[in-house]
């Protein structure tokens, strides 16, 4: 008897349109990451020529050893260590000073020696 | 030794027998004098006249059993004799710390709200008065009355400690996998069905739409986004649901491997994906700024949750506010918790809690989390029909949020097939999604029964 009492087209309404609202506007954020990822997604450009040492030109085509070099995965990751070492200014080497430096320590009643003496303390 | 010590505390029971019968035969056996005013002690000293004591009125004897019996009555034992539900609540706060500190269920939320449970339920303590809060609307004209966990409530109720935490949730994660595989989204919008289609049985249980929503949204498995929309469209049913999230959300382990199993071939569980694409710095600052705008324009009753969630990301990936990052990855996360905890815990009251709709909250809860698991990995295996690049249907039950809880569920169980698979960082990608999805899920109901 319950379940005839109830307006079931109010709720279907809400739960096709509220499942489908959620899938509209995830789909619309699906399109703009496709469009964001092809933006801002860095390229690495390769050149079409290359001079040699002695100023010719020469042309790159798919086949020349330019395109062919496939790189091993620990070689990659250590090329990518190094330009993140470059690039962030980090330095795996340090200047070898050491510095030690006086640090001042401000008043204050919490650590004053005067209140951290006790005569009651034995 | 022994003997001492019992010496010592007999010593000190007779002490205090001794004091009451020293202090009770003589209220009893005198009357008692009331208090002079002034203007009476100066007539009486300046005329040196007597005042006559027994023209003052007389008060009656004090009887130490009729002392004794009203101050047993007073006490929290007589009202929990007189009220068994108390008791029962005070049993299942314990059952609820029991889990919280032995078995390490969530225990960071399950711990204060467990606590908040108990606080509220002492009798005669007046820690909570739900009175305030009656009718969905907050009292204020009877806040003088109120209580220390009154004042930490209405954080709840007006919707602030939700987006603090969402705010530090936001800093937490790494919408990286997401950016660079957005299908992922579908999958996280399809994990949300189980807030959908538990609305749909909660309606069939006779419940309002409101209250219905409410009990839906355990389905998106996340806890301060059940605790917001429930806080504005049901606020008499904040303890049942947010101990039903909380618990399920602790319980995923449980509840969700049986379930992917069910609905996946060995072949499938076994299946290995391609290695994500590198998602630049750029991409992750303007990610959150675009989902924000998109989204709050979209849906502005989802503004309040997903603005939040992106503040806290901006933070995170911007690298230029590291203090404020940390602290609202951990202080403000943290501070928010125990006061979010102890007061939903503190809304359990034992007339709200202990009655069938709790009974039906808890049951609907489970469903909705099955629904919302389920649907994520039927939607992997149906785009996997259409789809070159295979999908591994066991990241779709990550969809529902349960950051990151989920995910790991969908490595562990890829590993059984396959040791060598990682699904963790793919899993990630639905995880995230179903936090954006389930606020918007939130927003959507807000916006339509609110």
């Amino acid at each position: 008897m319950i379940l005839l009492e109830i307006n079931w087209t109010n709720a279907l309404n809400i739960t096709l349109l509220g499942f489908g609202i959620v899938f509209v506007v995830l789909c619309l954020l699906i399109l703009l990451l496709y469009i964001f990822g092809k933006v801002m997604t860095p390229k690495v450009r390769v050149p079409k020529a290359v001079r040699t040492p002695k100023g010719a030109k020469v042309e790159i085509s798919d086949d020349t050893e330019f395109h062919k070099v496939q790189l091993p995965a620990n070689a990659s990751a250590a090329i990518a260590m190094a330009l993140h070492l470059y690039y962030s200014d980090v330095h795996d080497q340090d200047s070898h000073v050491i510095t030690i430096k006086k640090v001042e320590r401000r008043y204050s009643p919490w650590s004053a020696k005067i209140y951290g003496i006790n005569n009651l303390v034995r | 030794m022994k003997n001492v010590i019992m010496m010592k505390h007999l010593k000190y029971f007779l002490l205090i027998i001794a004091s009451i019968v020293s202090v009770s035969i003589p209220l009893s056996a005198q009357e008692k004098v009331l208090p002079i005013d002034s203007t009476e002690v100066i007539a009486v000293s300046s005329d040196a006249v007597a005042v006559n004591v027994t023209d003052a009125p007389m008060e009656a004897n004090i009887n130490i059993g009729d002392s004794l019996m009203e101050f047993l009555d007073g006490t929290g034992f007589a009202m929990i004799a007189r009220n068994w539900k108390i008791l029962v609540m005070l049993l299942i706060s314990f059952l609820l710390l029991y889990l919280a500190i032995v078995k390490k269920f969530e225990p960071l939320l399950l711990l204060p709200i467990a606590f908040g449970m108990m606080l509220t339920n002492l009798p005669g303590a007046g820690l909570f008065t739900p009175d305030l809060f009656a009718n969905g609307v907050v009292h204020w004209e009877q806040f003088s009355h109120a209580g220390l966990l009154d004042y930490l409530y209405l954080g709840v109720k007006l919707g602030v400690y939700p987006c603090l935490i969402f705010i530090g949730v936001g800093a937490m994660t790494d919408f990286g996998p997401l950016i660079a595989n957005p299908k992922s989204l579908l999958l996280g919008a399809a994990a949300q069905i189980g807030i959908f289609a538990t609305y749909i049985g909660a309606i069939a249980l006779d419940f309002l739409p409101r209250e219905a929503a409410s009990i839906g949204i355990i389905g998106g498995a996340d806890g301060p986004t059940a605790i917001f929309l429930t806080s504005k469209l049901a606020p008499e049913l904040l303890g049942p649901i947010a101990v039903a999230a909380y618990s399920y959300m602790a319980l995923v382990p449980v509840i969700q491997p049986p379930i992917m199993r069910a609905l996946t071939t060995k072949k499938e569980r076994a299946i290995t994906m391609k290695q994500l694409r590198s998602v630049s710095k750029s991409e992750k600052i303007v990610f959150p700024i675009m989902v924000a705008v998109i989204v709050s324009l979209l849906l502005p009753a989802a503004a309040p949750l997903i603005g939040c969630l992106m503040l806290g990301n901006l933070m995170r990936e911007s690298g230029v506010v590291e203090r404020l990052s940390k602290t609202v990855q951990n202080e403000l996360m943290n501070i928010t918790t125990i006061f979010l905890g102890i007061t939903v815990g503190a809304t359990a009251t034992a007339d709200a809690f202990l009655n069938m709709k709790t009974l039906m909250i808890l049951g609907m809860g489970i469903i909705a989390f099955g629904f919302g698991s389920a649907g994520g990995v039927l939607l992997a295996k149906f785009m996997n029909l259409f789809s070159k690049d295979k999908i591994n249907p066991l990241i779709g039950s990550a969809g529902v949020s349960a950051v990151p809880m989920a995910a790991r569920v969908s490595q562990v169980v890829g590993q059984e097939e396959n040791p060598g698979n990682f699904l963790l960082m793919h899993a990630m990608g639905p995880n995230v999604a179903g936090v954006i999805g389930s606020a918007v899920a939130a927003g959507i109901l807000l916006s339509m029964l609110g």
